[in-house]
């Protein structure tokens, strides 16, 4: 009988960080190491099997583990928030088709995140700082509602800005007394700073509010559809293209997505 | 061809069922389906049962795996069915054209089913040609043939008192080696007779489709379905489902069971989001899903002209002349 790709492996959360009052990141490590390597922007499966099942991107990899940033939304999330290391874990995977590489070596890159939103994001950065030379300039725009809200704060403020080469803007929707930074909406902040469209190619990821607002930015600055990357959420129950749940038009973004350009959302129905 | 006597039947499949499962349609409880042959079961033979044969491929519900938890423990358990071999003796054309859809479904695009195919590979398909449309059939709008079907190991005819059998596949060809068995004689399967009660325009499915996605006609074309979901469960090429678990204490299991894309919670994510909020999005995902979406992803229409959810939904929401009535918006735009 074929292996069924339905049919998680146990694993181990090894490492807890706490990024926001909502937002915790889950190191998973595996007995006999990492299941799979995933490209980044891919997906995976967890599952507290009594509980439930999501799909999450992976924010990041080590050597022996995978890390996924989870939001607090539903009652998976809700469990997994409350676990404490050492519990154990199912996970399947990878999924998805992950940021398109080929599109983005030997160019300037523009990360635009909002909230949660840095989550995928960040396996690309984390991908990029590590073959540094494979890519020009990066600029990471990065918004939250608060202060406490940002996630990743020890790479956002105290790594990535000393990286070569790269530039990281910070932006919060509502400061607090010991706010220094920007304040305003992402959006507002990208057509601020009008990073110029040459030779560049822009990945973005946020709440839907706030992609919206930021394809208008990009659009108004002359990037075209072809060189702005962004990823989709549906629900998702099978990662494996059969439950049909996620469906874009004739696309499956558990299969297809959850990466997809501006050029080819385009070409869908927007019902997403 | 080879002919068996209609009095010799139950002997021929008697003796099939050493060592399979042989399904046949029959009355049971209250619905027509296929149901695993017995010795004085009566057969159901006048129209395609109500209950496509899908179920025998994708169960209703079936046990994905097990596991355990103990404190911060999980254990995963798999899960091996051990399929036997098996019969699908009588499914119509159409319902052999769905198996196939659900063949491109569940066995391509990157992932292979495991569970679908593990019952999928060891099932043989006799499949029934029609004699006359049933009373809801539109199978040729889709370019199917009625009284044959690609996919058959075996096509059975009715000719009255006999039954006519020819072998499609070499695995046909051994069903009929039984010592019970037919005979060989010259005989001629029978015409097909009889006009179709609906169709389908295909001519401008599914490219027509694409600019209609936005088309106002949907705001009027769902306003009477219940959301019911009786379409999708007796649908033969439906295929969504939902993964769901059973908790006993400390154990339990991972069950999938049949989904609809009629219901609101289907595409409901968990911080609140819905792309298909209302039943306008679920039917004009539905009726798209098989029209054009299937068709450009698979190459196939999703709908075999089965005419099943045409009979059974409670307020006559019709695909034929859902698909129709687009036909006639994209022929005016």
């Amino acid at each position: 009988m074929p292996e069924n790709p339905l049919l998680p492996m146990a694993g181990q959360i090894e490492r807890i960080i706490t990024e926001t009052p909502d937002v915790k990141t889950f190191h998973v490590t595996f007995t006999g190491g990492k299941p799979f390597v995933p490209r980044p922007g891919q997906l995976a499966m967890v599952s507290l099997p009594a509980v439930g099942e999501g799909m999450f991107s992976i924010s990041s990899q080590g050597e022996q583990h995978l890390e996924f940033s989870i939001k607090k939304a539903g009652m998976l999330t809700a469990a997994l928030h409350e676990a404490e290391t050492g519990q154990m874990v199912g996970v399947r995977g990878p999924y998805g088709n992950g940021f398109p590489l080929d599109l983005c070596r030997g160019k300037d890159l523009l990360f635009i995140g909002g909230g949660i939103g840095l989550a995928p994001l960040r396996s690309m950065i984390v991908y990029c700082l590590a073959h540094r030379s494979d890519f020009g300039h990066i600029q990471i725009i990065y918004g939250a509602r608060s202060p406490a809200d940002l996630v990743f704060k020890e790479e956002i403020f105290d790594r990535w800005p000393h990286e070569p080469d790269t530039e990281v803007n910070i932006t919060v929707d509502v400061g607090d007394d010991n706010w220094q930074g920007h304040v305003g909406f992402v959006p507002a902040y990208l057509e601020e700073l009008n990073p110029d469209p040459a030779g560049k190619v822009t990945v973005t990821c946020g709440p839907p509010i706030m992609i919206k607002f930021v394809l208008q930015a990009l659009d108004k600055m002359r990037y075209a559809p072809e060189n702005i990357v962004t990823t989709l959420e549906m629900r998702m129950k099978c990662g494996i293209g059969k439950c049909g749940r996620c469906n874009i038009g004739s696309s499956y973004v558990c299969l297809d997505g959850p990466v997809f350009t501006l050029a080819q959302l385009q070409n869908l129905p927007d019902e997403y | 061809m080879y002919v068996l006597d209609k009095s010799q039947l139950p002997s021929f499949l008697e003796a099939m069922a050493a060592g399979r499962t042989v399904f046949v349609p029959a009355e049971a409880g209250g619905m027509t389906r296929f149901v695993p042959w017995q010795a004085g079961i009566q057969l159901y033979w006048e129209e395609n049962p109500v209950i496509s044969p899908k179920e025998l491929f994708f169960p209703q519900t079936q046990v994905l795996y097990g596991y355990r938890t103990l404190g911060q423990q999980l254990e995963i358990l798999s899960r091996d069915e051990g399929n036997s071999p098996r019969v699908i003796f009588g499914l119509r054309p159409c319902d052999a054209a769905a198996t196939g859809i659900m063949d491109d479904v569940f066995l391509t695009k990157g992932y292979e089913d495991s569970l679908y195919r593990s019952r999928r590979q060891n099932t043989l398909l006799v499949v029934l040609a029609c004699r006359r449309p049933g009373p809801a059939c539109f199978c040729t709008s889709f370019g199917l043939d009625p009284t044959r079907a690609d996919n058959a190991d075996l096509m059975l005819y009715d000719l009255g008192a006999e039954w006519g059998l020819e072998a499609v596949s070499p695995a046909g060809q051994d069903l009929l080696a039984k010592p019970a068995g037919p005979v060989e004689r010259q005989a001629a399967a029978p015409e097909f007779a009889g006009d179709f009660p609906l169709e389908i325009k295909v001519d401008h499915l599914p490219s027509g489709l694409r600019p209609m996605f936005r088309h106002q006609v949907w705001d009027i074309m769902y306003q009477k379905c219940l959301g019911c979901g009786t379409c999708t469960y007796l649908c033969p090429v439906c295929h969504c489902f939902d993964i769901q678990s059973h908790n006993r204490g400390v154990q339990g299991y991972r069950y999938r069971c049949w989904d609809s894309c009629m219901f609101s919670d289907y595409t409901l994510m968990a911080g609140g989001a819905n792309p298909r909020p209302t039943k306008k999005e679920r039917v004009r995902n539905r009726f798209l899903h098989k029209l054009q979406f299937m068709p450009e992803r698979y190459g196939k229409f999703g709908c075999v002209g089965c005419g099943r959810c045409v009979l059974k939904c409670p307020v006559n929401l019709d695909i034929t002349q859902v698909a129709n009535r687009l036909a006639e918006v994209v022929a005016n735009a």
